[in-house]
């Protein structure tokens, strides 16, 4: 973002995060980069639809199981695409040597931090738009379109609200770009290797951590709803994690983001 | 040396009429157990979910000993990869004893995740008894008739088409901004404080 000096210095606006979020959005998406991501984002759905529906030995769970497989897909890539966003959304300003400017507008650090966050959440809900086609394709003919949608939208939002937090955090308080890039992705795939727990360790213990963990939580939601046509609200206990993790760390992330931002790097 | 081998010839016999005694109650438990099965025959669709009972009664003159029901599942056709666990989740039952003339029904809760002709069947076994026979039931037939599923055809469409629009509009927007030379200058800028 870029910013002119003006002869007044004006009143720090709190409700600047509109501005910033619209120029943000504006930045990603005409830029090309958010283009450039949804289209990788879009390949990849298509290889992995393409994938289950050529399977002709295909049988009525199996169906439904690719529905879910393509969903949580969409929502872990879709997740990443924000935590990287909002990962490179401060620490990236400052190595490119656009955040100075930034600091010099009229606008609180909240609303900037604000108006980053929602930008890398726009990077969501451009991949969620991108995935309706293919669930709607995958799970037409045994009625679980609607199903899919929408725990993909709720559960997908959830997630990414917490990762472009996380990011954000992060991104404040990284030394480097490249720091803040890594850090995120190490957390990410940390988070993600539970899902791999073999069965025998998804009990006691394994079922406590799978609880708590916000993605592998957010999962086990939509596995329940999609594959075992669970109820809504049949496992409601699963949804803890996702919603307590993304009302905590948009907290954070605010107040990170209204204390800690600093031209200097390390939040310094 | 006469006397011990005495001593383990008798020793060896009570051992060996003692087995015998214990096959015979087994098998004996195993006769005194029948199963019956309600409906014995299922049609239903890909995808539907249905539930058939299993009467297991005993017909012993005491209690039976603990007993476990389980259900397996099998295609009746050669060539169809059947799962039993896709079916059903719950396809073992701890029965625990049945008192003399008693009996249990079991619902068997069943997802039809295959076409075909399918077959279930029910097997009672002690639990405490690896010796005893297990008593297996009449078998309930299912018919399960085709669905319209997924093709790799019907699908190229959306996995040629999505990505291809979104670069069609990637290259809108990159001409779009070469013309407006938006690229170097994204919008107005901010007015900063100072």
């Amino acid at each position: 973002m870029t910013a002119t000096a003006a002869g007044t210095p004006p009143k720090r606006s709190a409700s600047g995060w509109a501005v910033v979020g619209e120029r943000e959005i504006r930045d990603l998406w005409l830029g090309g980069r958010g283009l450039l991501l949804s289209l990788a984002f879009s390949m990849l759905l298509s290889v992995i639809a393409y994938l289950v529906a050529a399977n002709q030995a295909l049988n009525f769970l199996e169906q439904r199981e690719s529905v879910n497989l393509t969903l949580q897909v969409a929502v872990a890539s879709g997740s990443l695409l924000t935590l990287l966003a909002a990962a490179d959304s401060v620490s990236g300003e400052r190595e490119r040597a656009t955040f100075e400017s930034l600091l010099l507008t009229p606008v609180a650090r909240l609303g900037i931090t604000s108006g980053k966050l929602l930008g890398a959440l726009s990077l969501w809900l451009g991949a969620f738009v991108i995935t309706i086609p293919y669930v709607w394709y995958l799970g037409r003919g045994i009625g679980l379109v609607g199903d899919a949608i929408v725990t993909g939208l709720v559960i997908g939002t959830l997630l990414a609200i917490f990762l472009a937090s996380l990011g954000m955090i992060i991104s404040v308080f990284a030394n480097s770009n490249r720091v803040s890039l890594s850090l995120s992705l190490f957390i990410l795939l940390a988070l993600f290797a539970p899902t791999q727990f073999p069965i025998n360790a998804q009990r006691g213990w394994g079922e406590i951590l799978l609880r708590v963990n916000p993605i592998t939580a957010g999962e086990h939601y939509v596995g329940r709803i999609l594959v075992n046509g669970d109820g809504w609200g049949d496992n409601l206990s699963w949804l803890v994690a996702p919603i307590v993790a993304a009302v905590v760390f948009v907290s954070a992330a605010a107040f990170v983001g209204a204390r800690f931002v600093r031209l200097g790097r390390g939040g310094t | 040396m006469i006397g011990l081998g005495r001593a383990l010839t008798a020793a060896l016999a009570a051992a060996l009429a003692a087995m015998m005694v214990v096959a015979g109650t087994a098998g004996a438990q195993a006769r005194e157990v029948s199963i019956t099965t309600n409906p014995s025959r299922v049609t239903t669709g890909l995808g539907e979910r249905f539930s058939f009972q299993t009467t297991i009664a005993f017909d012993g003159a005491t209690a039976s000993g603990s007993l476990i029901a389980h259900l397996n599942i099998l295609s009746l056709r050669d060539g169809t990869y059947v799962d039993p666990e896709d079916w059903s989740s719950e396809r073992t039952v701890y029965l625990g004893t049945l008192p003399a003339g008693g009996l249990r029904t079991i619902t068997w809760n069943i997802h039809a995740v295959n076409t075909g002709s399918l077959a279930a069947y029910v097997t009672v076994l002690p639990q405490n008894d690896v010796d005893a026979p297990p008593t297996t039931g009449t078998a309930v037939r299912f018919e399960v008739s085709e669905r319209d599923t997924l093709n790799a055809g019907g699908i190229l469409p959306i996995v040629l088409g999505v990505p291809a629009a979104l670069a069609l509009l990637g290259a809108a927007a990159h001409l779009a901004r070469r013309r407006r030379g938006i690229a170097n200058s994204p919008g107005p800028p901010l007015k900063s404080t100072q």
